[in-house]
């Protein structure tokens, strides 16, 4: 991962917080996580209040502050950008995470013991805060993850070098603290799902299994061919090092312009793909990628080529060999309001490659349990049809950054406790 | 471009190439810094005190403690440093070599003795030496001994044997460096006068303590678990010494040149010590924290500064401040005024907002929705509290109201 500040950075950005009033950049968050006070507190010498600030609105403070595109969100209101540039909110959130972790302080605790059972379907960032907003509540909350770990797309959809194995277990701590069960490896399905649960003991669940079926350029299969979700989950499991190996010295054409598309790029070249390509239809500033995450793709070697739509691969033998692109030139705003893409005639060219990974987006699976019930929730307070169903996090709201899962999964934590009465335990 | 100014200016009938000297601490311990530091730029120096080196010195571990506000590094220095550990013979031969090689520059050797017959030796022997001016320590801050030290600048009728002792061992002008930690320092710089002294250097350090350890309890620089209060220097002692410059600058009895020192950093600094009355300045903390480098910026700043106010020399700034200095009884108080507010530079952080609710007075409503303060005229009191914190230099400014 890249290196975090240290104290003295962190305090010396910290200096840089203008201590605004009514401050705006806790109102960027929509996770409530509140950068004003917890600066505040860290330039006035109170770190664990600091701490505390953070971890009682998030419990995954450490992995938004690396993964969070916090120039859209705090950073983007804070009034030092008047001066000269905002202040780095996220890099002071993810400092005093990981200072916490160096000091041993951890200020979450259960408020109370012994309420009802609630299950909680999907370990991702959603299934996480639900389950600790509630356990510190009281309840006892299970979690059923489909695959062999925790972590949902902070450990199978976004490469190591942006979120360790060593930096999630040990934001995962928090949830062991707490007394929340893990159970992994375990499917959740069928039209009665919750039923099961129910007749299992369990008073309330929230659905949150988010999305994991890659969107198809095209139905094609050949070796050489990835889904963006099979690429990166490929990269974190047990069959790893299969897939490094695979990589290495490989051309990759990496189709899509989003934040999955450089992770899946990076994470090439770092296992030593000899050229990595991402091809984008529309123009390098629609690119929906944050900038910076952009412009440290190119530094490390990565060729985007913008204007440049895919039109077919190219197969020989069952392997890729190539993608044909053809160029593009913007034209006239489409209903998006971006200016769309429009072919160039004659313009088709063969670009060779080995791999070919498509990151063009994620779709609800056909097998996800209740699928209508579950996508149709209430978007504010995770409430479905189904009494005591409640669902949040992609499933709901389409593909979308951890910070809105976490604020879901609160939401239903709220949610949740009203539907149960909030009565003292017996 | 502007043309390079002439910086020279006459201290004790000593002429010196600017107003820049180092003080008499660690930064002017040897020979060879002082070199340098005559290399860098500066025209003089306060030789790092020497005593007769009857006892042996030796320093406390560690000697120093930084204290830093906020992001501002070494905002203050404590220090428990004592006078050169060195031999006599080696400071003197120091001495003597530093002026054949570098005529042009003043050396003023600091001394201090524990007797009459010391301050006489010593004040024999650095004259003898080459020394161009000798500076007496009345005024080290952390001394224990009776009669050293601050204690002699404590006791007015020592202050006066001691100079007229020197004075009687030497031909060369002979300068009193004063400690702040009394209440008037008009007081023991007249009984200097008294004993013949030809100028005033101040202030010594102020005697404090930076910092106490909150985990072990030990008040700093830790030396083997003890602190002790002692000299404290650097920007945050700069108010307090030039209150004592222009006080003794003030006082048409004394009439003596002073050589002014606390908190020096940079050529402002030096030029607010000239104008309340100092003809040099004296640097030690600035170049503890980056180095004798610092005096380019202070030669090439002043230069640029006379240049601009079309000053000839010094001289003509020294104490041009003064006839604007009086007791507060003294104010026009029908002038009245309020704060203006430049809202097109406005940033929208609200500080004003804040500090005006809370220690102003609550003259500012605040626009959340535009993010912008409200000034009601009627209610400013004039505090200006809202432009100290106000992040955009020069968005607020005080205005009289006619």
């Amino acid at each position: 991962m890249e290196k975090g500040f240290d104290l003295g950075l962190a305090v010396a950005e910290a200096n840089r917080c203008l201590l605004c009033h009514d401050a705006p950049c806790s109102k960027g968050c929509p996770a409530d996580t509140d950068p004003a006070t917890f600066i505040r507190k860290l330039k006035f010498k109170n770190i664990k209040g600091a701490i505390r600030t953070i971890k009682n609105n998030n419990t995954l403070g450490a992995s938004c502050g690396a993964l969070c595109p916090s120039a859209n969100l705090c950073e983007k209101e804070c009034s030092a950008t008047g001066l000269d540039k905002p202040v780095r909110i996220a890099k002071i959130q993810r400092f005093l995470i990981e200072h916490s972790w160096n000091i041993a302080f951890n200020p979450i605790e259960k408020l109370c013991a012994s309420r009802e059972k609630v299950a909680v379907v999907g370990a991702g960032p959603a299934g996480l805060s639900c389950a600790a907003e509630l356990a510190k509540n009281g309840y006892q909350v299970t979690i059923f993850e489909e695959k062999p770990e925790a972590g949902g797309v902070l450990r199978y959809g976004v490469p190591e070098h942006r979120l360790s194995k060593d930096f999630l277990a040990k934001e995962l701590e928090d949830l062991n603290k707490l007394g929340v069960e893990f159970k992994c490896g375990i499917k959740i399905k069928g039209s009665d799902a919750a039923e099961k649960l129910f007749n299992e003991g369990y008073k309330a669940v929230f659905f949150a299994p988010g999305l994991w079926k890659a969107v198809k350029f095209k139905n094609a299969a050949a070796e050489g061919l990835f889904s963006s979700t099979d690429f990166l989950s490929g990269l974190r499991d047990k069959k790893s090092e299969e897939l490094k190996k695979y990589i290495k010295d490989k051309n990759v054409a990496v189709i899509g312009g989003g934040s999955v598309a450089i992770d899946c790029a990076e994470s090439a070249l770092k296992f030593g793909a000899k050229d990595v390509y991402i091809a984008y239809r529309r123009s390098y500033a629609q690119m929906p990628a944050e900038k910076d995450e952009l412009i440290g793709a190119l530094e490390a070697g990565v060729h985007i080529l913008p204007l440049n739509k895919p039109a077919d691969y190219i197969i020989d033998n069952g392997k890729i060999t190539g993608i044909k692109l053809i160029r593009t030139k913007l034209g006239d705003k489409d209903s998006s309001g971006r200016r769309s893409p429009v072919e160039i005639k004659d313009s088709e060219w063969i670009l060779e490659a080995n791999i070919i990974i498509e990151a063009i987006g994620n779709e609800v699976s056909e097998d996800v349990p209740l699928k209508e019930n579950l996508t149709t929730a209430d978007k504010n307070c995770c409430k479905t049809s189904i009494k005591g169903v409640f669902a949040g996090g992609d499933i709901v709201r389409g593909p979308s950054l951890v910070v809105n899962a976490v604020k879901d999964g609160k939401a239903a934590a709220e949610s949740i406790k009203k539907y149960l009465g909030g009565k003292e335990p017996a | 471009m502007t043309a390079a100014r002439d910086l020279s200016v006459d201290f004790c009938g000593v002429k010196f190439k600017n107003p820049f000297m180092l003080a008499s601490s660690p930064v002017s311990n040897t020979g060879e810094m002082v070199g340098r530091a005559f290399d860098a730029g500066w025209a003089g120096v306060a030789f790092k005190t020497i005593a007769t080196g009857d006892t042996k010195i030796i320093h406390p571990s560690p000697r120093m403690h930084g204290y830093n506000a906020g992001d501002k590094k070494l905002l203050g220095l404590q220090n428990v440093e004592q006078v050169s550990d060195r031999s006599l013979k080696d400071n003197l031969a120091d001495v003597t070599n530093l002026k054949k090689e570098w005529p042009e520059h003043v050396v003023m050797a600091s001394i201090m003795g524990f007797s009459n017959k010391e301050w006489s030796d010593l004040a024999k022997a650095c004259t003898d030496a080459g020394a161009d001016i000798l500076e007496l320590n009345f005024s080290c801050p952390h001394m224990t001994v009776e009669g050293s030290g601050y204690k002699v600048g404590q006791a007015n009728e020592l202050i006066t044997r001691f100079t007229e002792t020197v004075k009687k061992a030497t031909n060369i002008p002979v300068v009193a460096k004063m400690t702040p930690n009394i209440t008037d320092m008009n007081e023991p710089a007249m009984f200097a006068k008294k004993g013949g002294a030809d100028g005033i250097s101040a202030i010594n350090t102020i005697r404090g303590i930076s910092e106490v350890g909150i985990n072990d309890w030990i008040p700093r620089p830790n030396v083997g678990g003890k602190g002790a209060i002692s000299g404290y220097s650097g920007p945050a002692i700069k108010p307090v010494g030039l209150r004592f410059i222009a006080e003794m600058a003030q006082n048409k009895e004394l009439g003596l040149p002073l050589s002014g020192i606390g908190g020096i950093e940079t050529w402002v600094d030096a030029l607010e010590y000239i104008l309340v009355g100092a003809a040099t300045v004296q640097v030690t903390t600035g170049i503890i924290h980056y180095g004798y480098k610092i005096v380019e910026d202070m030669i090439e700043g002043l230069q640029d500064y006379m240049a601009d106010k079309n000053i000839k020399k010094v001289s003509d700034l020294i104490g041009k401040a003064l006839p604007n200095l009086c007791d507060t009884n003294k104010f026009d108080l029908k002038r009245q005024g309020l704060a203006e507010y430049d809202l097109t530079r406005c940033v929208g952080c609200g500080q004003c907002y804040t500090v005006c609710q809370d220690a102003g007075g609550q003259a500012l409503k605040w626009n959340s929705i535009d993010r912008r303060p409200d000034l009601d005229e009627d209610k400013c009191l004039s505090c200006m509290i809202c432009s100290f914190v106000c992040p955009v230099d020069g968005m607020i400014t005080y205005r009289e109201k006619r």
